[in-house]
């Protein structure tokens, strides 16, 4: 099925890769007069539907994992100050693997497939919406806290009713940073038989600029289209923000 | 997967990178070893090196002086965002189908990739630098240049280190997947599992992780070294 | 406005220590704030007046010794349910900023689960009471001015009714002008609802003007004088307490009093019409200390001062050749009046009482012989009494 068609293409294209561009039997070559071919693109954008579901599958559920860990984290932190440069510390070690190294170091552990690349998306959320969330709370004035504080409510109430919210555009440009690189890197998990829209680049459409160049236009646009997802959700989040200072 | 078949096929990787072995998948040829290690390690390094420094000499400069003269702030977030959305794998796999392969090819590409981070740091490293400070060295006569190079840069090493190390991160990631566009690097070991096997794949991996990680922390040193002792010391 | 409540605060042997410190930094004080009163604490930085505060709502803990609200010691209740029950005003003000006005005066109702109507009918009319448009609360703080945030911070202070308030330097981050506004509005304030206030400064003008009573504080919050404005400017206790409060105590003590509380001068008056040898023979009674007649109408209101060229005439003109100048009240205070006579450079006011019929004639030189006299004292006394603001 898909997965061993792709392993295999996999296997070949690393060998003779040299040797098919040569080849020169593509469906549409790139050359001087045209770099884009349109009738390709409208005979057969339809192929482009099942990896640009699986991409936003597993950005959608990477991102939600990343966050959740991440925002537990943060909450950890939050309480327990000694365990801040540690956690940033282990975050930041993660962000530094470069994904490919990351997704093939967990193939002992996990295999080929989609768990491996959830594991390894995830992980890549985690460094930035901690730091986020973490920012977030550094820039809520000392004088709200103390005046909570001085008011009577509990901690927990200070952390829910004041903390939180006043962190919500911090957290939520985290958010934002780590969805737009998690597309990214999505691209990437063909290498571990994944799917997502890496396909388009990989394997015998490797050659295929146009087949790329669709690939990458849809990802430009699932990034801006989350952008102002998340952009609006902070506007509708945080009304205070939007007044002007008399 | 049980631990002792994970801790197995690791140990089978780090023999991978130090002695050439039988591999099965090519029929008997012997792969691996050292010497080819070292050889894909070196070409990893010099792809990387390059573009790092072309990113440095082109983003660098840019950035500092948009930040001086307060510019282009649109331009300079556009692009830092836009740099964390580009795939690597589509930078790559361009690169390979419309210009073509080799060295000379993928070196300014992965550079272009190193730009957008170092760019929009030393942009809003220099930024930030409290105009007070800026006002007073003006006002003691210092040139446009000097400022620059002595009064913002050093205030800004902090933003504008974390810039570089993120294009170095970029960088050596996407350098993983250079083997495509015809540059011998680590990742050969990753891409081509028929040739090199599944200790190969798993040593490439390996070997990718343990290069970034040097080169993070590096940076950090250097980071650290650079920052000047008055930046480090915490207000009271 | 609904009923006020307010208790009285003991610290007893209260103590607080910090971690590596040498010295307590509260050290067993000792003190009574009685029910409604604004008890100031003042002093140099340092000299914990502000952790004494702190002390009374626990945001700053109690290492030995306790403080009293009423009957009930503070150490026994949970904090927070303890904080609800004290309004807190600090110099920042620590608006929250994501929510308006009115959720912010909302604050401790809605803690304490009043419902929603409850809750708004008391901004709105916590509103009315600081001054500030009901408009404004639907607004965000940072839509208003500094001004206008710190008087919101004073209402959240008093949304829940509390028995005690804390404030702590509130006006401090104000312009000079609109402290003093505040200040003002506060006072009347408190003439309505007689809350119990702690209130902290460093400045001893401050204390001067706002406090009933005033604890003057060293290092470790020792108490050097505590006692009311009148006492502490005319007897301070030890050398430190002069030195606070200043060299200019003199000045400082005409703060305190009005010009009803001085012996004012006579002026021989004169109506329109009059035949001006009938003034003349007045200004050379015995009795009169002011040279200069004064115009006034059939009611004994000043119209002006009679000069020389006016007494010329055979009868008092109705237009007198000097402006009137300035016109001081009964209930001025009398530093105010100096600074008038001061300003307008003129040596002799007419003081008037409600109907702005004349009473008497201030001058500095009343001023000055009064401060210097022994009677000054005793006068100072009963008007300490006063309130004052």
């Amino acid at each position: 099925m898909a997965s061993v068609a792709l392993l295999a293409a996999a296997g070949e294209v690393g060998g003779d890769f040299f040797k098919e561009r040569s080849s020169g039997s593509l469906p549409c070559q790139a050359d001087e007069s045209h770099l884009f071919c349109f009738d390709w693109a409208k005979e057969n954008i339809d192929r482009y539907g099942t990896p640009t579901l699986q991409h936003l599958e597993l950005v959608l559920i990477s991102v939600a994992i990343g966050f959740v860990i991440a925002f537990a984290l943060a909450l950890l932190a939050h309480r327990s100050r000694w365990l801040q440069p540690p956690l940033l510390a282990a975050t930041g070690v993660l962000y530094t693997i470069p994904s490919i190294a990351f997704f093939f170091l967990l193939l002992p552990v996990t295999g080929f497939g989609r768990d491996t690349a959830i594991i390894v998306l995830s992980a890549y959320t985690l460094q930035i919406i901690y730091r986020n969330t973490m920012l977030g709370f550094e820039n809520v004035p000392d004088s709200v806290k103390d005046a909570a504080r001085g008011m009577g409510l509990t901690n927990r109430q200070i952390l829910w009713k004041v903390e939180l919210p006043l962190a919500t555009p911090e957290i939520i440009a985290g958010l934002r940073v780590a969805t737009a690189s998690t597309i990214a890197i999505t691209t990437l998990v063909v290498l571990i038989s994944a799917g997502g829209l890496g396909t388009e680049m990989y394997g015998s459409n490797f050659n295929f600029p146009t087949a790329i160049l669709i690939a990458v236009a849809i990802i430009a646009l699932m990034v801006l289209a989350f952008d102002l997802l998340l952009l609006t959700t902070q506007r509708l989040l945080t009304p205070w923000r939007k007044v002007r200072p008399r | 997967m049980s631990a002792p078949l994970v801790l197995g096929s690791f140990s089978g990787a780090v023999e991978f990178i130090f002695a050439p072995q039988e591999s099965n998948v090519t029929g008997g040829k012997e792969v691996g070893g050292f010497d080819k290690t070292m050889e894909l390690l070196l070409g990893h390094i010099e792809v990387t090196v390059l573009a790092l420094a072309i990113a440095l000499l082109i983003g660098l400069p840019l950035g500092l002086y948009l930040g001086h003269k307060g510019k282009g702030e649109l331009l300079a977030v556009g692009i830092g965002n836009a740099g964390r959305a580009v795939p690597e794998l589509a930078v790559i796999a361009l690169v390979a189908t419309l210009i073509g392969i080799g060295m000379r090819n993928v070196a300014p590409a992965l550079a272009l990739l190193g730009i957008a981070p170092i760019l929009v740091n030393a942009y809003v490293g220099v930024r930030q630098v409290d105009p007070a400070t800026v006002d007073a060295a003006r006002g003691m006569g210092m040139s446009e240049l000097r400022i620059i190079s002595r009064v913002e840069l050093p205030l800004a090493i902090p933003t504008v280190m974390g810039g570089i190390r993120g294009a170095a991160i970029v960088i050596v990631a996407t350098a993983t997947i250079a083997p495509l566009a015809g540059v011998e690097t680590l990742g050969d070991f990753i891409l081509n599992r028929n040739v090199y096997g599944e200790n190969g794949l798993l040593a490439g991996a390996l070997l990718v992780a343990l290069l970034a990680m040097t080169i993070e922390g590096s940076l950090a040193l250097l980071q650290r070294r650079l920052t000047s002792d008055g930046l480090k010391v915490k207000t009271a | 406005m609904s009923e006020s409540q307010a208790s009285s605060v003991r610290y007893e042997e209260a103590t607080k220590r910090y971690r590596g410190a040498s010295e307590p930094a509260v050290d067993h004080l000792s003190l009574e704030v009685p029910a409604g009163e604004i008890c100031v604490l003042v002093g140099p930085s340092g000299c914990g007046k502000t952790t004494a505060m702190r002390m009374v709502n626990r945001t700053v803990d109690i290492d030995e010794g306790d403080i009293l609200i009423g009957e009930s010691s503070v150490r026994e209740r949970d904090a927070a349910q303890l904080r609800r029950e004290i309004g807190y005003v600090i110099q920042q003000i620590g608006l929250f900023p994501h929510r308006t006005i009115t959720q912010n005066i909302g604050a401790v109702p809605q803690l304490l689960g009043w419902d929603k109507d409850r809750i708004r009918a008391r901004s709105a009319e916590l509103l009315e009471l600081i001054g500030l448009d009901p408009e404004l609360g639907d607004r965000y703080p940072a839509q208003l001015s500094g001004g206008q945030q710190q008087r919101v911070g004073v209402a959240r202070a008093l949304a829940a009714d509390p028995l005690v308030m804390l404030m702590d330097e509130p006006f401090g981050a104000i312009d000079p002008i609109n402290r003093e506004r505040l200040q003002n509005e506060f006072l009347r304030l408190q003439a309505e609802i007689r809350k119990t206030v702690l209130f902290v400064t460093h400045d001893i003008d401050e204390a001067i003007k706002m406090g009933d009573r005033i604890a003057v504080m060293r290092e470790g919050g020792r108490v050097q004088q505590y006692a009311t404005p009148a006492e502490l400017l005319m007897a301070p206790a030890n050398e430190f307490v002069e030195d606070f409060v200043g060299a200019d105590r003199a000045l400082k003590r005409l703060a305190l009093m009005r010009v009803a509380d001085i012996n004012l001068w006579e002026a021989p008056l004169a109506h329109v019409g009059q035949a001006t040898a009938e003034v003349r023979a007045k200004l050379d009674a015995p009795e009169v200390e002011v040279p200069f007649p004064l115009l006034v109408d059939s009611e004994r209101r000043p119209l002006g001062w009679l000069s020389e060229r006016d007494l010329a005439a055979e009868n008092v003109p109705a237009r007198p050749d000097s402006p009137l100048g300035p016109v001081l009240e009964l209930d001025d205070v009398m530093r105010d009046a100096l600074a008038d006579l001061l300003q307008h450079e003129t040596q002799y006011a007419p003081v008037v009482d409600h109907e702005r019929r004349i009473v008497g004639v201030l001058s500095v030189e009343i001023i000055s012989e009064f401060l210097a006299s022994p009677e000054a004292k005793t006068d100072e006394h009963s008007a300490a009494e006063r309130p004052h603001g």
